[in-house]
Protein backbone atom coordinates (compact mmCIF):
# COMPACT_ATOMS: atom_id res chain seq x y z
CA UNK A 1 0.00 0.00 0.00
CA UNK A 2 1.54 3.30 -0.73
CA UNK A 3 2.01 5.59 1.61
CA UNK A 4 -0.64 8.01 0.49
CA UNK A 5 -3.09 5.44 1.12
CA UNK A 6 -1.77 5.05 4.67
CA UNK A 7 -1.83 8.62 5.28
CA UNK A 8 -5.69 8.70 4.16
CA UNK A 9 -6.79 5.94 5.99
CA UNK A 10 -5.11 7.09 8.70
CA UNK A 11 -6.67 10.66 8.70
CA UNK A 12 -10.52 8.53 7.93
CA UNK A 13 -9.35 6.78 11.35
CA UNK A 14 -9.14 9.87 13.03
CA UNK A 15 -12.31 11.67 11.93
CA UNK A 16 -14.23 8.51 12.53
CA UNK A 17 -13.12 8.57 15.95
CA UNK A 18 -13.43 11.54 16.74
CA UNK A 19 -17.28 12.17 15.36
CA UNK A 20 -18.18 8.49 16.59
CA UNK A 21 -17.43 9.10 19.75
CA UNK A 22 -19.28 12.35 20.19
CA UNK A 23 -22.28 10.83 18.34
CA UNK A 24 -22.17 7.79 20.35
CA UNK A 25 -21.67 9.86 23.46
CA UNK A 26 -24.85 11.75 22.57
CA UNK A 27 -27.01 8.93 22.33
CA UNK A 28 -26.23 7.54 24.94
CA UNK A 29 -26.16 11.05 27.37
CA UNK A 30 -28.77 10.38 29.65
CA UNK A 31 -30.21 13.28 31.19
CA UNK A 32 -31.45 13.17 35.30
CA UNK A 33 -34.87 14.46 35.80
CA UNK A 34 -35.39 14.61 39.03
CA UNK A 35 -39.02 13.65 40.90
CA UNK A 36 -41.12 16.89 42.29
CA UNK A 37 -42.83 16.34 45.31
CA UNK A 38 -45.59 16.28 43.09
CA UNK A 39 -44.65 12.74 41.09
CA UNK A 40 -46.49 9.95 42.96
CA UNK A 41 -45.27 7.20 40.80
CA UNK A 42 -43.04 6.48 37.67
CA UNK A 43 -44.08 4.16 34.32
CA UNK A 44 -42.97 3.69 31.12
CA UNK A 45 -44.74 3.63 28.04
CA UNK A 46 -44.37 0.06 27.36
CA UNK A 47 -46.15 -0.63 30.49
CA UNK A 48 -49.29 0.19 28.01
CA UNK A 49 -47.47 -2.21 24.92
CA UNK A 50 -45.02 -4.34 26.16
CA UNK A 51 -43.28 -5.01 22.77
CA UNK A 52 -41.80 -1.31 23.52
CA UNK A 53 -39.96 -2.60 26.88
CA UNK A 54 -36.18 -2.75 26.39
CA UNK A 55 -36.28 -0.42 22.86
CA UNK A 56 -35.11 2.77 22.55
CA UNK A 57 -38.47 4.29 21.32
CA UNK A 58 -39.65 3.22 25.26
CA UNK A 59 -40.10 6.57 27.37
CA UNK A 60 -40.55 7.01 31.14
CA UNK A 61 -43.99 8.54 32.19
CA UNK A 62 -44.61 10.77 35.41
CA UNK A 63 -47.82 10.55 36.72
CA UNK A 64 -48.93 13.48 39.87
CA UNK A 65 -52.20 12.69 41.45
CA UNK A 66 -53.62 14.92 43.55
CA UNK A 67 -55.75 13.45 47.12
CA UNK A 68 -58.90 13.96 45.65
CA UNK A 69 -60.09 12.24 42.41
CA UNK A 70 -60.60 13.99 39.38
CA UNK A 71 -60.26 14.21 36.06
CA UNK A 72 -56.82 13.32 34.07
CA UNK A 73 -54.48 15.96 32.05
CA UNK A 74 -51.82 13.94 29.68
CA UNK A 75 -48.75 16.39 28.57
CA UNK A 76 -46.10 15.65 25.76
CA UNK A 77 -42.83 16.90 25.52
CA UNK A 78 -40.53 16.34 23.13
CA UNK A 79 -42.51 14.83 19.91
CA UNK A 80 -40.28 16.78 18.10
CA UNK A 81 -37.12 16.67 20.12
CA UNK A 82 -35.82 19.73 17.96
CA UNK A 83 -38.28 21.91 19.81
CA UNK A 84 -36.95 21.65 23.18
CA UNK A 85 -39.68 24.32 24.65
CA UNK A 86 -41.95 21.41 24.96
CA UNK A 87 -39.77 19.21 27.08
CA UNK A 88 -38.52 21.80 29.34
CA UNK A 89 -41.99 22.96 30.10
CA UNK A 90 -43.01 19.30 30.37
CA UNK A 91 -39.99 19.15 33.06
CA UNK A 92 -40.49 22.25 34.77
CA UNK A 93 -44.20 20.91 35.59
CA UNK A 94 -42.61 17.08 36.63
CA UNK A 95 -40.38 18.91 39.36
CA UNK A 96 -42.43 21.66 40.50
CA UNK A 97 -45.89 20.97 39.98
CA UNK A 98 -48.45 19.93 42.98
CA UNK A 99 -51.16 18.43 42.13
CA UNK A 100 -54.18 19.02 44.77
CA UNK A 101 -57.06 17.25 42.65
CA UNK A 102 -57.09 14.63 39.63
CA UNK A 103 -54.06 13.96 37.89
CA UNK A 104 -51.32 15.11 35.70
CA UNK A 105 -49.75 12.69 33.26
CA UNK A 106 -46.52 13.97 31.89
CA UNK A 107 -44.30 12.55 29.08
CA UNK A 108 -41.64 14.70 28.65
CA UNK A 109 -39.41 12.87 26.03
CA UNK A 110 -42.41 11.50 24.10
CA UNK A 111 -40.48 10.43 20.54
CA UNK A 112 -37.08 9.01 23.05
CA UNK A 113 -35.43 7.97 19.80
CA UNK A 114 -35.54 11.35 18.74
CA UNK A 115 -34.25 12.82 20.82
CA UNK A 116 -31.14 10.51 20.81
CA UNK A 117 -30.05 11.31 17.22
CA UNK A 118 -29.25 14.76 15.25
CA UNK A 119 -30.69 16.57 12.24
CA UNK A 120 -28.07 15.76 9.57
CA UNK A 121 -26.50 18.18 7.35
CA UNK A 122 -27.46 21.48 9.10
CA UNK A 123 -25.37 21.73 11.84
CA UNK A 124 -26.94 21.10 14.91
CA UNK A 125 -26.00 21.69 18.12
CA UNK A 126 -25.52 17.75 20.00
CA UNK A 127 -26.14 19.58 23.49
CA UNK A 128 -27.51 22.88 25.31
CA UNK A 129 -26.97 24.50 28.86
CA UNK A 130 -29.63 26.26 30.61
CA UNK A 131 -28.20 28.17 33.10
CA UNK A 132 -29.80 27.40 36.97
CA UNK A 133 -28.78 28.68 40.57
CA UNK A 134 -26.93 25.28 41.54
CA UNK A 135 -25.00 25.23 37.34
CA UNK A 136 -25.83 24.96 33.99
CA UNK A 137 -27.77 21.29 33.55
CA UNK A 138 -27.39 19.90 30.21
CA UNK A 139 -29.44 18.61 27.52
CA UNK A 140 -29.74 16.59 24.62
CA UNK A 141 -30.77 18.78 21.25
CA UNK A 142 -32.70 16.01 19.13
CA UNK A 143 -34.31 15.71 15.51
CA UNK A 144 -37.90 15.98 14.45
CA UNK A 145 -37.68 12.61 13.09
CA UNK A 146 -36.91 9.11 15.04
CA UNK A 147 -33.30 7.76 14.59
CA UNK A 148 -32.41 5.46 12.16
CA UNK A 149 -30.89 3.12 13.98
CA UNK A 150 -33.98 2.32 15.75
CA UNK A 151 -36.41 2.53 12.69
CA UNK A 152 -35.06 1.55 9.52
CA UNK A 153 -35.46 1.74 6.54
CA UNK A 154 -38.07 4.56 5.70
CA UNK A 155 -40.26 3.43 3.15
CA UNK A 156 -40.79 5.28 -0.70
CA UNK A 157 -44.70 6.70 0.84
CA UNK A 158 -45.35 6.34 4.11
CA UNK A 159 -49.20 5.15 4.30
CA UNK A 160 -50.86 6.13 7.46
CA UNK A 161 -52.67 3.28 9.70
CA UNK A 162 -55.76 3.09 9.27
CA UNK A 163 -56.64 6.32 7.07
CA UNK A 164 -54.51 5.27 4.37
CA UNK A 165 -53.22 8.50 3.77
CA UNK A 166 -50.30 8.97 1.39
CA UNK A 167 -47.57 10.92 3.40
CA UNK A 168 -44.26 12.08 3.41
CA UNK A 169 -41.55 8.35 3.60
CA UNK A 170 -39.67 10.80 6.16
CA UNK A 171 -43.46 10.78 8.39
CA UNK A 172 -42.82 7.48 9.66
CA UNK A 173 -40.40 8.66 11.94
CA UNK A 174 -42.25 11.86 13.35
CA UNK A 175 -44.68 10.70 15.96
CA UNK A 176 -47.11 13.43 15.23
CA UNK A 177 -47.73 11.30 11.80
CA UNK A 178 -48.02 8.06 13.18
CA UNK A 179 -51.56 8.89 16.01
CA UNK A 180 -53.37 6.72 16.24
CA UNK A 181 -50.56 4.11 15.58
CA UNK A 182 -50.97 0.19 15.64
CA UNK A 183 -50.00 -2.52 17.90
CA UNK A 184 -47.88 -4.47 15.45
CA UNK A 185 -46.70 -1.52 13.14
CA UNK A 186 -43.52 0.27 12.82
CA UNK A 187 -42.03 1.95 15.90
CA UNK A 188 -43.19 4.76 15.99
CA UNK A 189 -46.88 3.19 15.36
CA UNK A 190 -46.35 1.53 18.14
CA UNK A 191 -45.17 4.51 20.46
CA UNK A 192 -48.38 6.30 19.83
CA UNK A 193 -50.41 3.22 19.97
CA UNK A 194 -49.48 2.81 23.45
CA UNK A 195 -49.55 6.40 24.52
CA UNK A 196 -53.18 5.68 22.39
CA UNK A 197 -53.94 2.93 25.30
CA UNK A 198 -52.71 5.29 27.97
CA UNK A 199 -55.13 7.59 27.31
CA UNK A 200 -58.32 5.27 27.24
CA UNK A 201 -57.18 3.11 29.74
CA UNK A 202 -56.17 6.26 31.87
CA UNK A 203 -59.51 7.52 31.30
CA UNK A 204 -57.32 10.44 30.13
CA UNK A 205 -59.73 14.05 29.53
CA UNK A 206 -56.98 16.42 28.28
CA UNK A 207 -54.28 15.82 26.15
CA UNK A 208 -51.77 18.68 25.41
CA UNK A 209 -49.06 18.41 23.05
CA UNK A 210 -46.15 20.96 23.30
CA UNK A 211 -43.93 21.78 20.20
CA UNK A 212 -42.22 25.01 18.43
CA UNK A 213 -42.95 26.54 15.45
CA UNK A 214 -40.85 28.58 12.72
CA UNK A 215 -41.17 32.32 12.31
CA UNK A 216 -42.27 32.05 9.04
CA UNK A 217 -44.61 29.36 9.05
CA UNK A 218 -48.25 30.18 9.62
CA UNK A 219 -49.03 27.86 12.16
CA UNK A 220 -47.26 29.21 14.96
CA UNK A 221 -47.83 31.40 18.16
CA UNK A 222 -51.11 29.35 18.59
CA UNK A 223 -53.04 26.28 19.74
CA UNK A 224 -54.47 23.72 17.48
CA UNK A 225 -57.68 22.42 18.03
CA UNK A 226 -59.92 20.11 16.81
CA UNK A 227 -63.74 20.93 16.74
CA UNK A 228 -64.41 19.43 20.15
CA UNK A 229 -61.96 21.61 22.05
CA UNK A 230 -62.28 24.58 19.69
CA UNK A 231 -64.60 26.52 22.27
CA UNK A 232 -62.40 25.95 25.20
CA UNK A 233 -58.89 26.88 22.74
CA UNK A 234 -60.67 29.81 22.27
CA UNK A 235 -61.56 30.60 25.69
CA UNK A 236 -58.04 29.89 26.61
CA UNK A 237 -56.46 32.77 24.08
CA UNK A 238 -59.03 35.18 24.99
CA UNK A 239 -57.92 34.56 28.62
CA UNK A 240 -53.67 34.96 27.86
CA UNK A 241 -53.97 37.53 25.77
CA UNK A 242 -56.35 40.01 28.54
CA UNK A 243 -54.48 38.46 31.43
CA UNK A 244 -51.13 37.84 30.92
CA UNK A 245 -50.52 40.16 27.44
CA UNK A 246 -49.33 37.49 24.88
CA UNK A 247 -50.79 36.58 21.74
CA UNK A 248 -51.74 32.71 21.17
CA UNK A 249 -54.43 32.56 18.64
CA UNK A 250 -56.62 29.39 17.38
CA UNK A 251 -55.60 27.56 14.56
CA UNK A 252 -58.72 24.47 13.57
CA UNK A 253 -56.93 21.13 13.41
CA UNK A 254 -57.62 19.97 9.32
CA UNK A 255 -59.90 16.51 9.43
CA UNK A 256 -58.49 15.56 5.97
CA UNK A 257 -54.81 15.97 6.82
CA UNK A 258 -54.58 12.33 9.01
CA UNK A 259 -51.86 11.24 11.98
CA UNK A 260 -51.33 14.52 13.96
CA UNK A 261 -52.37 13.92 17.67
CA UNK A 262 -55.01 17.39 17.56
CA UNK A 263 -57.06 15.16 15.02
CA UNK A 264 -56.85 11.67 15.98
CA UNK A 265 -56.75 11.70 19.71
CA UNK A 266 -60.28 13.73 19.07
CA UNK A 267 -60.99 10.90 16.99
CA UNK A 268 -60.25 7.66 17.85
CA UNK A 269 -60.54 8.76 21.85
CA UNK A 270 -63.17 10.60 23.96
CA UNK A 271 -60.42 12.87 25.27
CA UNK A 272 -59.92 16.33 23.94
CA UNK A 273 -56.41 16.98 22.44
CA UNK A 274 -54.70 20.50 21.84
CA UNK A 275 -51.57 21.03 20.21
CA UNK A 276 -49.30 24.41 21.32
CA UNK A 277 -47.25 25.98 19.32
CA UNK A 278 -44.10 28.67 20.35
CA UNK A 279 -42.20 30.37 17.82
CA UNK A 280 -38.62 28.74 17.72
CA UNK A 281 -36.89 31.42 15.44
CA UNK A 282 -33.80 28.43 15.23
CA UNK A 283 -36.16 26.37 12.73
CA UNK A 284 -36.47 28.53 10.09
CA UNK A 285 -34.42 28.62 6.85
CA UNK A 286 -32.83 31.73 6.24
CA UNK A 287 -30.93 32.41 9.22
CA UNK A 288 -27.43 32.46 10.32
CA UNK A 289 -25.69 29.56 12.40
CA UNK A 290 -27.52 26.97 14.20
CA UNK A 291 -25.86 27.16 17.04
CA UNK A 292 -26.64 27.03 21.34
CA UNK A 293 -26.74 30.43 21.91
CA UNK A 294 -29.44 31.12 18.64
CA UNK A 295 -30.91 28.29 20.17
CA UNK A 296 -31.56 29.93 22.81
CA UNK A 297 -32.07 33.76 22.40
CA UNK A 298 -33.53 33.36 18.88
CA UNK A 299 -32.04 36.41 17.88
CA UNK A 300 -30.81 36.37 13.89
CA UNK A 301 -30.25 39.53 12.20
CA UNK A 302 -31.75 37.78 8.83
CA UNK A 303 -34.75 36.77 10.75
CA UNK A 304 -34.87 40.10 12.05
CA UNK A 305 -34.44 41.52 8.46
CA UNK A 306 -37.32 39.36 6.99
CA UNK A 307 -39.65 40.91 9.96
CA UNK A 308 -39.30 44.76 8.05
CA UNK A 309 -40.53 43.19 4.95
CA UNK A 310 -43.36 41.90 6.70
CA UNK A 311 -42.69 38.06 5.97
CA UNK A 312 -42.89 36.81 9.40
CA UNK A 313 -46.18 35.75 11.09
CA UNK A 314 -45.12 36.60 14.62
CA UNK A 315 -43.81 40.14 16.23
CA UNK A 316 -40.36 39.72 16.03
CA UNK A 317 -37.55 42.44 16.99
CA UNK A 318 -33.80 42.62 18.62
CA UNK A 319 -35.13 40.78 21.67
CA UNK A 320 -35.63 38.01 19.53
CA UNK A 321 -37.95 35.00 20.77
CA UNK A 322 -35.49 33.76 23.79
CA UNK A 323 -36.66 30.33 25.53
CA UNK A 324 -38.33 32.09 28.95
CA UNK A 325 -40.85 33.31 26.65
CA UNK A 326 -41.62 30.35 24.63
CA UNK A 327 -41.75 28.24 27.98
CA UNK A 328 -43.74 30.90 29.67
CA UNK A 329 -46.35 31.17 26.72
CA UNK A 330 -46.62 26.89 26.95
CA UNK A 331 -46.71 26.65 30.46
CA UNK A 332 -49.63 29.18 31.16
CA UNK A 333 -51.85 28.36 28.08
CA UNK A 334 -51.23 24.74 29.51
CA UNK A 335 -52.34 25.96 33.37
CA UNK A 336 -54.95 27.62 31.63
CA UNK A 337 -56.86 24.77 29.30
CA UNK A 338 -56.61 22.58 32.57
CA UNK A 339 -58.34 25.63 34.39
CA UNK A 340 -60.90 25.88 31.82
CA UNK A 341 -61.57 22.70 31.47
CA UNK A 342 -61.80 22.19 35.35
CA UNK A 343 -64.61 25.13 35.48
CA UNK A 344 -66.72 23.59 32.96
CA UNK A 345 -66.68 20.32 34.03
CA UNK A 346 -66.35 20.28 38.32
CA UNK A 347 -66.56 16.77 38.50
CA UNK A 348 -63.57 16.11 36.27
CA UNK A 349 -61.53 19.09 37.90
CA UNK A 350 -57.62 19.02 37.86
CA UNK A 351 -56.29 21.51 40.30
CA UNK A 352 -52.59 22.00 40.12
CA UNK A 353 -50.23 24.49 42.05
CA UNK A 354 -46.94 25.34 42.00
CA UNK A 355 -46.22 25.98 38.16
CA UNK A 356 -45.05 29.23 37.07
CA UNK A 357 -47.05 31.34 34.98
CA UNK A 358 -45.43 32.92 31.43
CA UNK A 359 -44.20 36.43 33.57
CA UNK A 360 -42.71 34.52 36.32
CA UNK A 361 -40.74 31.89 33.87
CA UNK A 362 -40.05 35.23 32.03
CA UNK A 363 -38.74 36.94 34.80
CA UNK A 364 -36.46 34.08 36.42
CA UNK A 365 -35.44 32.29 33.56
CA UNK A 366 -36.29 28.40 33.11
CA UNK A 367 -33.44 27.34 34.94
CA UNK A 368 -34.63 28.89 38.08
CA UNK A 369 -37.05 25.99 38.35
CA UNK A 370 -34.68 22.95 38.15
CA UNK A 371 -33.55 21.11 41.24
CA UNK A 372 -30.07 20.12 41.47
CA UNK A 373 -30.05 16.28 41.18
CA UNK A 374 -26.57 15.55 42.99
CA UNK A 375 -28.89 17.04 46.18
CA UNK A 376 -31.70 15.18 45.00
CA UNK A 377 -32.55 12.09 47.24
CA UNK A 378 -31.45 9.02 44.75
CA UNK A 379 -34.19 7.14 44.62
CA UNK A 380 -36.13 10.82 43.01
CA UNK A 381 -33.56 11.16 40.40
CA UNK A 382 -34.55 9.32 37.08
CA UNK A 383 -32.44 9.04 34.02
CA UNK A 384 -34.41 9.86 31.01
CA UNK B 1 -41.08 -8.39 8.84
CA UNK B 2 -39.42 -5.20 9.85
CA UNK B 3 -36.25 -6.54 10.99
CA UNK B 4 -35.60 -8.98 8.64
CA UNK B 5 -35.60 -5.88 5.91
CA UNK B 6 -33.84 -3.96 8.12
CA UNK B 7 -31.05 -7.07 8.38
CA UNK B 8 -31.36 -6.99 4.72
CA UNK B 9 -30.74 -3.18 4.26
CA UNK B 10 -27.41 -3.49 6.88
CA UNK B 11 -26.53 -6.02 4.91
CA UNK B 12 -26.67 -3.76 1.62
CA UNK B 13 -24.73 -1.36 3.69
CA UNK B 14 -21.80 -3.75 4.31
CA UNK B 15 -21.91 -4.48 0.39
CA UNK B 16 -21.61 -1.19 -0.77
CA UNK B 17 -18.96 -0.30 1.77
CA UNK B 18 -16.71 -2.92 0.58
CA UNK B 19 -17.17 -2.00 -2.64
CA UNK B 20 -16.02 1.44 -2.03
CA UNK B 21 -13.06 0.59 -0.32
CA UNK B 22 -12.59 -1.78 -2.72
CA UNK B 23 -12.26 1.06 -5.24
CA UNK B 24 -10.32 2.97 -2.44
CA UNK B 25 -7.49 -0.41 -2.55
CA UNK B 26 -7.08 -0.66 -6.58
CA UNK B 27 -6.82 3.45 -6.99
CA UNK B 28 -3.11 3.75 -7.74
CA UNK B 29 -2.19 7.59 -8.54
CA UNK B 30 -5.25 9.85 -8.31
CA UNK B 31 -5.54 11.13 -4.95
CA UNK B 32 -8.65 13.14 -4.95
CA UNK B 33 -10.30 9.97 -6.13
CA UNK B 34 -9.06 7.84 -2.99
CA UNK B 35 -10.16 10.84 -0.68
CA UNK B 36 -13.67 10.55 -3.02
CA UNK B 37 -13.98 7.57 -1.99
CA UNK B 38 -12.72 7.66 1.87
CA UNK B 39 -15.33 10.28 2.22
CA UNK B 40 -18.02 8.65 0.56
CA UNK B 41 -17.19 5.56 3.12
CA UNK B 42 -17.93 7.58 6.06
CA UNK B 43 -21.39 7.84 6.74
CA UNK B 44 -21.78 3.92 5.82
CA UNK B 45 -18.99 2.84 8.71
CA UNK B 46 -21.20 5.03 11.03
CA UNK B 47 -24.11 3.08 10.34
CA UNK B 48 -22.59 -0.15 10.24
CA UNK B 49 -21.28 0.40 14.23
CA UNK B 50 -24.45 1.77 14.63
CA UNK B 51 -23.48 5.41 15.93
CA UNK B 52 -25.51 7.56 13.35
Amino acid sequence: MSRVKIILLAILTIILTISGVQLYRHRHYPLPVVAGPGVTHVGRLSDYLPSLKGTMPDTLIFFLEGREPGGKALILGNTHANEPEGLLAALIMVENALVEKGTLVIIPQFNHSASRTTRPGDGYPLYFDIPTPWGKKRFRMGNRDASPLDQWPDPDVYIHYPERQLLSFIDARNVNRTWPGRSNGLPMEKVTFAAMELIKKEKVDVVIDIHGAETMFPVTNCIVAPEKSAKLATMVSLTVKAMEKFDNHVEPSPPKFRGLSHREIGDYSEAMPFLLEAPIPFLDQPTGPKTEKFLLDGKDPFLLRLAGKKKLFVPYDESGWPMEKRVGQHLSVTLEIIRQFSRRTPERAILIRDVPRYAEVVEKGVGYYFHDPAQAPKERVYLN
Amino acid sequence: MDKIVMVFYYLLTALVAAVVFWNFWLEKKNVDRMVLYLLVLVPFILRLLRVK
